[in-house]
């Protein structure tokens, strides 16, 4: 599975305050982008340019962290559409689909919850170096991106 | 005695540092419009926002008129918490004709309202 990100070169980082940005502001107009998601054949990415990163981090988390303890599905709901990415966990392996694109991605619950860590402490360490005022933003510290792991 | 004055003064700091300073707070039912949101709005949903992969608002709609859908929506809609650990509600409102266009391309009947925890609109779009 490949799991990444680009920042959107339409996100003005000066368009909000981030050293003041609240919980909402950054999970919903902050470090906008695309996902990049796919596995031989299968694309899930999400090439909308709209996408919130951390937002997409925090909830790729949380959702390692449900699947880590019980079998069952999570959803995924994109912040600006009703599309959806849905995680089931069967066995040790994790299947993902799309409810925006066909095809599934089938990958171990060990390296999804590597790369959902992953992805979000390259997305932490990008952003602090490009915008040095969230290490001062308690909302965006109380992330703890790169911190925990599911 | 000092000690519980000082307290009492912490608390109270608190507080008024977790209350938002910058935009008012909508009553239960009642949903604040700032114009960030609409901003927001308009440049992922409006019916000429070149935002791929997000439903867009019919045709003709205004400031205004999202206003009244935003409050049919919130008056009348299904309510639940948000998901993935986002903050807030989110509403949904079948109004029964078309609003908008889908991501698919197909008309849009219903509305998803997004507020924060203070009741300010976050985001809407027809789906």
């Amino acid at each position: 599975m490949h799991l990444d990100y680009r920042l959107s070169e339409d996100w003005d980082e000066n368009s909000t305050n981030l050293a003041a940005a609240d919980e909402t502001d950054l999970r919903y107009y902050a470090a906008t982008g695309d996902v990049i998601l796919r596995q031989d054949q299968s694309d899930l990415s999400a090439r909308w340019g709209w996408i919130p990163l951390i937002d997409f981090a925090l909830a790729l988390r949380k959702i390692a962290e449900a699947l880590a303890v019980t079998e069952g599905n999570e959803t995924f709901e994109f912040t600006e559409s009703d599309a959806t990415l849905r995680f089931e966990r069967r066995g040790q392996e994790i299947i993902v689909r799309g409810s925006y694109a066909s095809g599934e991605i089938t990958v171990s619950f060990t390296e999804f919850s590597e790369q959902a860590r992953e992805f979000a402490r390259r997305l932490d360490a990008e952003l602090r170096a490009k915008c040095p005022e969230l290490g001062r933003n308690s909302a965006y510290q109380d992330f703890r991106l790169s911190g925990l792991s599911p | 005695m000092p000690a519980a004055w000082i307290a009492v003064g912490i608390i109270l700091f608190g507080v008024w540092c977790a209350w938002p300073q910058d935009a008012p707070v909508g009553s239960p039912g009642q949903v604040v419009v700032t114009q960030r949101a609409i901003r927001h709005i308009e440049d992922r949903h409006w019916p000429d926002s070149p935002a791929q992969g997000a439903g867009k608002f019919a045709s003709g709609i205004t400031e205004d008129s999202l206003r009244q859908l935003v409050n049919e929506a919130v008056a009348h809609g299904r309510v639940r918490h948000n998901t993935n650990g986002r903050p807030g509600q989110i509403y949904e409102f079948d109004f029964g004709h078309p609003i908008g266009i889908a991501i698919d391309g197909r008309p849009a009947y219903r509305l998803r309202v997004v507020v924060n925890k203070w009741n300010q609109l976050v985001t809407a779009f027809p789906f």
